[in-house]
């Protein structure tokens, strides 16, 4: 609609006219909010990363001594304390993501591929309802079934006694660890990426399918090199939306990680992931009760804008991604 | 004619303090407020000794505190309200009957690691303790009464709430933990301890037997003290029906009516 045409029916708008004005100022407002949201979030974190500089994403020292200290300083009408140094929590929410979206990823690409391409109809009407069912589970009650069936097994049947031993009294092996999280995390991002590249999967033209097909060429290799192929741009759709939810999980993940400040070490072998941390989304939810303490806000804030402006890149990086996939994919 | 707003008479209390004794105050004013419609709370849960200064400068008129009264709160006049305790819980399968205090200390404070250095204990495994993260008042309460202010060692699992707690205990043979007296009740799957000979039980939380017992204090000026709020206290001193609350909110009643 062009500025002139608005004018000449300065009587009335049509409905379209009034619903495309009333969705524009929607959007408008979301978008306002969304900048309000950063700047809101930037600005009440600003102390804290203003002390700590660059030394904020580093290591050194404990974190959990640091933000029991921070804490404590909001109380006793002194300086206020600001040292904290958050590598343990930055790295526990890298390898907790990442080892979840990694192993997500793959099952869900076959999970797709199999339901929409190879699963007799009568299956893929059971699959579709259950996936989506369980992409909707809120995370809490993944947390729950976890800390009462599969922390407590690893805890008694996976973890030795002489494993036990070797570590304390420096950390526990409770069950409460990566590996507990990063299975829960891989359970609960899993339907969203195979909802979403079902979708993307079935939106393939079926006359690209069955030029591949009268080919000659078979129905696995037809489908893995012309379906999947084409779908590539929702994959990296699915895989970001998933990644995002991840980055943000935070009450599964203080329930079931292990809740302490400490960076699993990867030279200690198949230890590793029996070892317990606290990712950054968690340690909001630790320390909650203490935002009364006006140094304990400003660095959940800032923890909090460490996560917001990861989940903003994430999107740049996968609008970035499927770039070079446009030509020839399906627009998620 | 002036119109008689809904609220005529309505008087809001102003109050501040411990955090702690937050979720079991809220449940009494909700109770008082059923019964007295007129008047509502208003409280600040931003800890015991901010509420008392809050009450010396006439910001809030009381206070909630954990603490017996010290020479800084000149000002100010303490009522005990009611008892709070935090037992000590073990697995079932664990033999042990009662600890003395330093044996807890020395388990949370990562000198004890192995069940075979605790006497009467049957496990020759490690020790899993299980505690609070470090903003609970109940983490508070048992660095300054167990652990000698010293901080919890680094392999307690800590958990975000006293329910977690008892559930991770229930869950691991080895696992030992502190937990409200409301999470040791007959479905919790622990056991709790004796310590230093006590059993830890309401009964001897009231009288004053068990070691990690205390009160929770209730903070007026000493000057000038709303008659509101000492009626309000003196229900949750005194009625049976308050008793009931406070019981079932997981604290002891200390002098309310059977």
């Amino acid at each position: 609609m062009d500025e002139d045409d608005f004018l000449e029916r300065d009587r009335g708008l049509s409905q379209d006219q009034r619903a495309e004005l009333g969705l524009g100022a929607l959007v408008f407002v979301v978008m306002a909010l969304l900048v309000a949201l950063f700047v809101f979030v930037l600005h009440e974190a600003w102390p804290s990363f203003a002390h700590n500089g660059l030394g904020w994403f580093g290591g050194g020292g404990s974190v959990d001594q640091e933000l029991q200290a921070i804490a404590r300083s909001g109380d006793l009408k002194e300086a206020p304390v600001y040292t904290f140094h958050a590598w343990p929590l930055i790295w526990s929410t890298i390898v907790i993501t990442v080892g979840a979206v990694a192993i997500a990823f793959v099952s869900s690409l076959f999970i797709a591929v199999f339901m929409v391409e190879f699963a007799p109809a009568w299956l893929g009407r059971i699959l579709e309802p259950v996936v989506r069912l369980l992409a909707s589970i809120p995370s809490v009650i993944y947390g729950l079934a976890a800390v009462l069936v599969l922390v407590p097994f690893i805890g008694n049947h996976l973890i030795t006694q002489s494993e036990k031993a070797s570590v304390t009294p420096t950390i526990q092996l409770s069950g409460s660890s990566l590996l507990a999280a990063i299975v829960v995390l891989t359970v609960m991002i899993a339907p969203i990426m195979i909802a979403v590249f079902a979708d993307g999967l079935r939106a393939v033209p079926r006359g690209w399918l069955e030029g591949s097909l009268a080919l000659g060429i078979n129905r696995w290799r037809t489908f893995w090199k012309v379906g999947v192929r084409t779908a590539r741009p929702v994959f990296v759709a699915g895989t970001v939306l998933a990644t995002a939810r991840a980055l943000g999980e935070a009450i599964m993940l203080s329930m079931v990680s292990g809740g302490v400040g400490f960076a699993p070490n990867p030279v200690d072998g198949l230890m590793f992931f029996f070892e317990p941390s606290r990712p950054l989304a968690a340690t909001i939810i630790a320390f909650d009760e203490e935002l009364s303490s006006p140094p304990m806000k400003h660095t959940l804030y800032a923890i909090a804008a460490v996560l917001l402006f990861s989940s903003a890149m994430l999107s740049v990086i996968g609008w970035a991604a499927k770039q070079p996939m446009r030509r020839y994919g399906v627009v998620p | 004619m002036v119109a008689v707003p809904a609220t005529a008479g309505a008087q809001t209390l102003f109050g501040s303090g411990s955090s702690a004794e937050q979720p079991i105050l809220q449940v009494l004013f909700r109770a008082y407020n059923r019964l007295h419609p007129s008047i509502k709370f208003n409280y600040l849960a931003d800890g015991g000794n901010a509420g008392v200064q809050d009450v010396q400068a006439g910001r809030r008129l009381f206070a909630v505190n954990t603490r017996p009264p010290l020479p800084s709160d000149a000002g100010t006049t303490y009522f005990k309200l009611f008892l709070d305790g935090l037992c000590v819980a073990v697995n079932p399968a664990n033999s042990i009957s009662g600890l003395t205090i330093t044996q807890a200390k020395d388990i949370f404070t990562g000198v004890a690691t192995n069940w075979s250095q605790i006497a009467g204990s049957n496990l020759t495994t490690t020790i899993d303790p299980v505690g609070r993260n470090s903003s609970a008042g109940s983490y508070t309460f048992f660095q300054q009464a167990v652990l000698g202010g010293q901080t919890q060692s680094s392999n307690v699992h800590p958990v975000t709430s006293d329910g977690l707690v008892a559930t991770s205990v229930s869950k691991d043979q080895s696992g030992i933990g502190y937990v409200g007296l409301a999470h040791t009740g007959k479905g919790s799957g622990v056991k709790t301890v004796t310590l230093n000979g006590v059993a830890c039980n309401q009964a001897n939380i009231k009288n004053e037997t068990y070691p990690l017992f205390r009160y929770i204090w209730g903070v007026l000026p000493t000057n000038g003290a709303s008659r509101t709020v000492e009626k309000f206290f003196d229900w949750v001193r005194t009625s049976k029906q308050a008793g009931q609350i406070i019981s079932r909110a997981g604290a002891v009643p200390a002098f309310n009516k059977k």
